[in-house]
């Protein structure tokens, strides 16, 4: 493996049968599940996804995508929110039940060659796909800040993950009930003044991505970001998941969901899709 | 007992080495689908649909699940027919599979213009023409909702090619046999069937359509005694051979399209679910087949007792 994620080319995806060997929540509203599944934690880069089909014969048939957040030996580690059916039906699995997933998916984050120092900016559930990172970019020595918001403390996602890592992490809540009070953002412009940094990754609600991908280029910093879509194949045959870029219409599930931002052409808020699955 | 079922069937003068196929917008045009499945145990690859330029398709959000099934409004976004034939053509020439092309227009002349260019092209078993997306403002389903622009485009398109032309029905339409047998008499050499159902889905928390276009094609398990229905009066009213498909997600869903009438089976949203679907649903009809001592998979067309 070179010294960049991008020299180390994804694997081709497969099918694996995967079991649950833990589901507990960890927030409000949000669970984290572990799954056996070793051709996956093998192979999973930071940032992509695996594309679980929670469960069959019922009456919603798609799998559903999930960032990985965390691997530990053949272990996966997958936060996720409970929004709808397919979220209901996977935070009700217990340790022993089988799915099968279809993964890794999709172009994850890239560490610049040369990186020193990177500041991650995570907005709720946002955490989910930067857990991975943080930690690979903490193997490799680039020095990680960490800024992370939640409506409250009890919903800060991955913080223990993020303190034993990150050189420093700032907290915002909109309630005040830990760090800032207010939103995430504000604390990632103060560290964009304080910081000598040399790459911002993001993820999070659309609108904040959008807010800290311009905050970063006007510190003419690069900034990379990873979008959420309604997907339906994941592997990139369906164009469900399209992403309009200055390239043109990008898939999510294979050209993303990890972007440059400076490529993404954003959609006007109300154009977000609300997700519900 | 091991005795092997001739899997093979004939459609529109194309022999198949099996009656399964990919519905045309579920697949690509195979290579998404390389890493799962060996594409050629397909019976053929019906690719997503080809214009004569770029299209952009539907804005987001495209799709919307629904109880036992999917909503689409992809709106038919592809890159045009010359980077179809530089592109994925080149790509599919390396497989021995048959190569079905998804042909869609705004216009009769544009669908024909399309296959005028694909004629080019060495390496297509046949032709699917889309009379029936209904995602697209100008053109799709409106050729494929009334006899007299169903027939026009079926014409133009005939006196573009001597490759096999199959043309694909829709069912929002109050009597589907009509149309099959306009676009017959047009020259069609088989018909396949059904395109999605138009549909909608509406979020009550925020008031909103699910999908930005509003309306969407409905996909999936849902639509399948619909879509029976409609093969086993399409195939009972026309000659030529029928494609079935909709909701086929298992071996005995395709079994069932065969009894209705079906010759094929085209596997779609089921691609999505599982990527390994077409096959396994091969290999299941396989043994259907050899389970029952039926020597010929052909031998389940129209088998139906009533």
């Amino acid at each position: 493996m070179g010294g960049c994620a991008c020299s180390h080319h994804a694997v081709s995806p497969a099918l694996e049968r995967v079991t649950v060997v833990a589901n507990e929540q960890v927030a409000t509203g949000v669970g984290l599940v572990v799954f056996e599944a070793p051709r996956t934690a093998a192979e999973v880069l930071p940032g992509q996804f695996v594309h679980i089909r929670i469960a069959e014969g019922t009456s919603f048939i798609l799998r559903r995508p999930f960032s990985v957040h965390r691997v530990r030996g053949g272990r996966i580690e997958i936060l996720y929110q409970v929004v709808g059916v397919g979220t209901r039906a996977l935070a009700e699995a217990g340790p022993g039940t089988v799915m099968d997933l279809v993964g890794p998916l999709g172009h994850g984050w890239e560490i610049p060659e040369g990186a020193a120092h990177a500041l991650l900016v995570a907005g709720g559930l946002g955490a989910a796909p930067l857990g991975m990172l943080a930690e690979e970019l903490a193997r490799r020595g680039v020095a990680v800040t960490v800024a992370a918001g939640a409506p409250s403390e009890k919903r800060l996602l991955a913080r223990e993950l993020f303190e034993e890592v990150a050189r420093r992490v700032e907290l915002a809540t909109d309630d005040g009930s830990c760090g800032t009070t207010g939103l995430v953002t504000g604390v990632c412009e103060s560290l964009l003044d304080d910081e000598a940094l040399d790459v911002v990754y993001t993820c999070g609600p659309e609108p904040m991505q959008r807010i800290v991908a311009a905050q970063a280029a006007a510190a003419g910093i690069s900034c990379q970001v990873s979008l959420e879509r309604l997907m339906a194949c994941g592997i990139g045959a369906c164009l469900s998941c399209v992403v309009p870029t200055t390239d043109g219409l990008m898939r999510a599930c294979v050209d993303g969901p990890v972007f440059d931002a400076a490529s993404v052409v954003w959609e006007s808020a109300e154009r977000v899709p609300e997700h519900s699955s | 007992m091991t005795q092997s079922v001739d899997m093979s069937v004939t459609l529109a003068g194309l022999r198949l080495r099996s009656p399964v196929l990919t519905a045309s917008g579920t697949f690509a045009s195979g290579r998404e689908f390389a890493d799962f499945i060996d594409l050629e145990r397909l019976g053929a690859v019906v690719t997503k649909g080809v214009s004569l330029e770029p299209w952009e398709g539907n804005r987001g959000p495209r799709i919307a699940e629904t109880a036992s099934g999917m909503l689409n409004s992809i709106g038919l976004q592809n890159p045009g027919v010359e980077a179809f034939c530089a592109t994925d053509l080149v790509w599919l020439a390396e497989i021995e599979v048959p190569v079905i092309v998804n042909v869609s227009g705004h216009s009769a002349d544009e669908y024909a213009a399309v296959i005028e260019r694909l004629e080019r092209e060495p390496g297509i078993s046949a032709y699917e023409i889309n009379i029936s997306c209904p995602n697209v403002d100008a053109g799709g389903m409106a050729f494929g909702t009334a006899c007299a622009p169903a027939e026009r485009v079926t014409r133009a398109c005939r006196s573009a090619t001597s490759r096999p032309l199959i043309v694909k029905l829709s069912p929002n339409v109050t009597n589907i046999t009509e149309i099959a047998r306009a676009v017959e008499s047009a020259g069609a050499d088989a018909v396949s069937l059904i395109n999605t159902l138009l549909g909608m889905a509406i979020d009550a928390r925020t008031f909103r359509p699910r999908l930005a276009r509003i309306v969407g094609g409905l996909s999936g398990p849902a639509v399948k005694p619909v879509a029976l229905r409609m093969v086993w009066q399409v195939a009972n009213a026309v000659d030529v051979p029928v494609i079935g498909m909709g909701g086929i997600a298992d071996a005995e869903d395709a079994v069932e399209f065969m009894l209705a009438g079906a010759t094929a089976v085209s596997v779609g949203t089921a691609n999505f679910v599982d990527p390994t679907s077409a096959i396994r649903i091969t290999d299941g009809l396989a043994e259907f087949c050899r389970a029952r001592s039926i020597p010929r998979v052909a031998e389940l067309t129209g088998a139906l007792r009533t």
